[in-house]
């Protein structure tokens, strides 16, 4: 294909529909990730073993509709990612590509540490081999499990700080979005970044939390209402595309 | 631009955007009441509920002005019930433990409901699902019902006026059909 039709093909490709898809998997992230803890509330007694697992055998349905609930939001999250990673590719591609492989690596972490959230159910389900233990040894092993889960979480939450801080700046170099919103993106990924030293971000949660929470919304708020900007989008992957076929040619 | 004409624009302003207007601040609404219900405490938290009932108020606003079309009065009776209901949330009134909040919006969901099979401006569907949504926050009438239902009357309201507004959202009104339903209720 020559580079005059590649560059037309790029200038039709429309943008207002893929934000606005973007826009939809992102509210659909938004709800599944905010039901899954609805489900899961209150089960948890924090520093109550017996109760725990009590609570966990009582309401074994609910626990597990929470965990699938929750996988289907970290699925959601990878649809979320793909998506972005071509809405700013007009920007700047490598940097958009490595933020896609921060957010990967958050998803796949995150994926992995709902094993913490069945954990439970081995050490609870009265296996026979289990029998060396205490039940008390059992409440109190799955309860730490539970535990470990939130820990896992606060390392997810450092890549998604590197994502958030990526997609951020990708926004402000952008021409098609407001800049308060990749200036609020940029805040919020330097916040998770916090987690880098957990107690620190234990003792700020109460601020970074709800920051990075509007950050989120408002973005996905925006692409949902308003979209991109079309014509300006158009310009800015017009230009990537002379740029790309300058370097073919030279080299 | 004289204010004659400006008003005009204003009326004017498309169908559309204003459904996604409305929206966008309801899930605006939702999300950050959820979000603040389970993660947050203290003072913040009062502030996400405040946070959160204003931009109820500009649905409110939203959604008064697009089924005016269908039946003013009813239109406007609903956007009072509404405002009722945000009343007793904001001050955090339950009379003898009952959630008045819960039962005006559902009051509120079974008139939008209503208004939408009656406009032909958007599916019908919705709006039967907008009334059972309404039923479902009606059961707040009594406790004893709630908790005997609970979580289905939850899930059902919550459903039924999520679908709604997502459709608002993403898909909006039928602007030419609005347009007509309109001038036809001027004359």
């Amino acid at each position: 294909m020559n580079t005059p039709v590649m560059m037309e093909r790029i200038a039709e490709a429309s943008p207002r529909p893929r934000a606005r898809i973007t826009g939809v998997v992102y509210l659909l992230f938004f709800l599944t990730v905010i039901s899954a803890e609805f489900f899961v509330k209150g089960l948890v007694v924090d520093g109550d073993a017996a109760a725990t697992a009590n609570n966990i055998l009582a309401h074994e349905s609910l626990f597990r509709v929470g965990f699938a609930i929750n996988l289907i939001a970290t699925a959601l999250y990878i649809a979320v990612t793909a998506l972005f990673y071509d809405l700013f590719k007009p920007v700047n591609r490598s940097l958009s590509l490595l933020a896609a492989f921060f957010s990967l690596v958050g998803c796949a972490i995150q994926a992995f540490s709902y094993v913490f959230y069945l954990a439970p159910f081995v050490l609870l389900g009265g296996s026979q081999y289990l029998s060396v233990f205490k039940v008390e040894q059992l409440q109190a092993l799955a309860l730490m499990l539970l535990k470990l889960r939130s820990q896992a979480e606060q390392i997810d939450l450092v890549f998604f700080g590197f994502y958030d801080l990526l997609i951020g700046c990708l926004i402000l170099r952008s021409t098609f979005l407001p800049r308060i919103l990749g200036g609020l993106m940029a805040l919020a990924g330097l916040a998770w970044l916090i987690f880098l030293l957990p107690p620190l971000a234990n003792y700020l949660s109460y601020y970074i939390l709800p920051l990075g929470f509007l950050a989120e919304l408002l973005l996905m708020l925006w692409l949902l209402v308003k979209g991109v900007n079309v014509q300006r989008w158009k310009e800015q992957a017009r230009a990537v595309g002379e740029w790309r076929s300058q370097r073919a040619m030279h080299t | 631009m004289s204010a004659a004409v400006m008003m005009e624009r204003i009326a004017e302003a498309s169908p559309r955007f204003k459904a996604r207007m409305a929206g966008g601040f309801y899930f605006f609404s939702l999300l950050t009441a959820a979000f603040t219900e389970i993660f947050v405490r203290g003072r913040l938290n009062f502030a996400g509920g405040y946070i959160a009932i204003s931009g109820m108020v500009i649905v409110t606003l939203l959604v008064y002005d697009i089924f005016k079309p269908v039946n003013r009065g009813l239109s406007l009776l609903a956007a009072f019930f509404s405002f009722v209901g945000l009343s007793f949330e904001a001050l955090r009134l339950q009379p003898q433990g009952l959630n008045m909040a819960m039962v005006f919006t559902g009051f509120y969901c079974l008139l939008i409901g209503y208004l939408i099979f009656r406009s032909t401006f958007l599916p019908r569907i919705l709006g039967v699902l907008m009334a059972f949504a309404g039923l479902g926050w009606l059961t707040y009438l009594s406790n004893p019902l709630v908790n005997y239902l609970s979580p289905y009357n939850l899930a059902c309201g919550l459903l039924g006026e999520a679908s709604g507004f997502l459709w608002l959202l993403v898909m909006g009104v039928n602007a030419q059909r609005w347009k007509e339903q309109a001038s036809a209720a001027r004359e």
